[in-house]
């Protein structure tokens, strides 16, 4: 069997049916494909987004998917000093939600659907070959094996990026860049105030930060991301560690425990090639330094899509005309990912002690906004470290 | 490579392989043990240690 379509997006994730959306309203014919019986489930994410990015993004925000508002943050050092950034405190607080990604994510799928996209669930690409108009990607449902041809593949397969390594671009992630992550669905979680992110940070996630993200009444997802090469133990069991030593999950119960991977080593140079773009995770499109990658992969899925519907109208599918998505990223995404690799890389020389005496000077400063940039701002005028390392930049 | 029961095909360990051997699919993981060449970061990057060297 042989099925042919103007554009191929593999995986279904938030960066392909952005893609897919767009891609379909401009006008081309779409089909987008994912191995799970379930879009958006299991979960590899802890949910947060900030309602600035979905209006971005023209995404109306639906009760169906959200479960938390946000009014704030709460940084938490290794010897427990917190520093609240909440509305009351604040004036320009960038709000923020809980996602149940599972819901979301099967609701971005379905707006693609609805744009004009064909949409193939239970369905694993398994390899792809270059022809002269485009590719040729196999692939198996159901114990079905058949072929695509597509004009354009667009690679939207998440952190495992195989896809677009099969057309020849390096994605492949080191283990210093990938974030090994596990979290765990809980009830019963007593936070200080239920309305505040919380992220936790030092030797209690060597490499990354540990969070509590609330969900509503008792339910949170309590989760942490390690990088390997910083620590002999798994995510996971700094995971069990870190819940039972936290007072909010003390008397907690999990319901669901996901895990995962999370690339912070940012995007590559050439996310395009003749015929084939990659996006979201695959393409490296998560703040190095959140780990955030919802929002920043859904816009370069709406920057692909819309490219890749013209690129079809126009009939020149090559690296050339796909370049512009490439410089359109850059601008959009890339830019604030390069800055925040290096708050990155500077967070990892901190020790548990450093943490600590930044907690303890941001007590005295008065902030503006609740944002990532803010913050390092801030942390620019508290340690000479910072200053030295980041004054430039922020 | 010995895929433990609890691996929970989150697909960390086929985006850091080097020569892209990992088969992900929605229950089940497929290296292509030929071209391996035992450098151990897929075990390195597993959440839970779901992965073994079959020695
Ligand atoms: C523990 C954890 C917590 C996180 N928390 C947050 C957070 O709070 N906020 C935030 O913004 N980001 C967070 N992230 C990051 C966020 O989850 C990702 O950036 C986001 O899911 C990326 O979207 P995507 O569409 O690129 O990829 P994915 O959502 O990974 O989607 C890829 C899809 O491709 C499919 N696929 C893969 N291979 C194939 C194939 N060969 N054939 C067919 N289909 C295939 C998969 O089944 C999957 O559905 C977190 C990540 C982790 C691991
Ligand atoms: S990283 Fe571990 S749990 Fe995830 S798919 Fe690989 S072996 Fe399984
Ligand atoms: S040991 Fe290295 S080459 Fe072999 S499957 Fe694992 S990551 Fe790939």
């Amino acid at each position: 069997m042989l099925i042919e379509t103007d554009i191929l997006v593999i995986g279904a994730g938030p960066a392909g049916s952005t893609a897919a959306k767009h891609a379909a309203q401009g006008g081309a014919g779409v089909l987008m494909m994912d191995k799970k019986s379930e879009i958006g489930a299991p979960k590899r994410c802890a949910e947060g987004v900030s309602n600035g990015g979905l209006e971005s993004l023209g995404i109306e925000k639906n009760p169906r998917w959200i479960t938390k508002e946000l009014d704030g943050v709460r940084l938490i050092s290794p010897n427990r000093t917190d520093v609240w950034l909440t509305s009351d405190k604040i004036d320009l607080p960038e709000t923020g939600c809980i996602l149940e990604r599972k819901v979301f994510d099967k609701y971005m799928t379905m707006d693609a659907a609805r744009a004009g996209a064909q949409i193939k669930i239970k369905t694993l690409a398994t390899g792809m070959e270059k022809t002269d108009d485009g590719y040729l990607v196999s692939a198996e449902s159901m114990g079905e094996s058949f072929q695509i041809k597509a004009k354009i593949v667009i690679a939207a397969d998440g952190p495992e990026s195989r896809v677009a390594r099969w057309g020849g671009l390096n994605t492949t992630a080191k283990p210093k860049d990938m974030e090994s992550a596990a979290q765990f669905e809980m009830a019963g979680v007593e936070m200080e105030n239920n309305n505040c992110i919380e992220f936790y940070f030092g030797s209690v996630a060597p490499g990354g930060y540990a969070w509590i993200f609330p969900k509503g009444d008792d339910i949170a997802n309590v989760g942490l991301g390690i990088l390997a090469t910083k620590t002999d133990k798994t995510a996971y069991e700094h995971l069990l560690e870190f819940v039972a030593k936290n007072p909010a999950t003390q008397n907690a119960q999990p319901v669901e425990l996901n895990i995962g991977g999370d690339p912070v080593g940012g995007m590559p140079k050439k996310l395009v090639d003749d015929n084939l773009m990659v996006i979201g995770d695959a393409a490296g499109q998560v703040n190095p330094l959140t780990g955030g990658g919802i929002i920043s992969g859904m816009t370069g899925g709406m920057i692909a899509g819309k490219l890749a519907a013209e690129a079809i109208s126009e009939g020149d599918l090559s690296r050339k005309k796909l370049k512009k998505y490439e410089d359109e990223c850059q601008e959009a995404i890339g830019k604030s990912i390069n800055k925040y690799l290096k708050v990155k890389d500077y967070m990892l020389t901190l020790n548990d002690g450093e943490l600590d005496s930044i907690a303890e000077a941001f007590q005295d400063v008065e902030f503006e906004k609740v944002s990532t940039t803010e913050l390092v701002q801030k942390l620019v005028k508290v340690s000479p470290k910072a200053l030295l390392k980041l004054g430039k930049l922020f | 490579m010995i895929v433990k029961e609890w691996c929970m095909y989150c697909g960390e360990c086929a985006g850091v392989c080097p020569r892209n051997l990992i088969e992900v699919r929605e229950l089940t993981l497929k290296f292509n043990e030929d071209q391996c060449k035992e450098c151990s970061l897929c075990i390195q990057v597993c959440p839970v240690k779901a992965l073994e060297e079959d020695k």
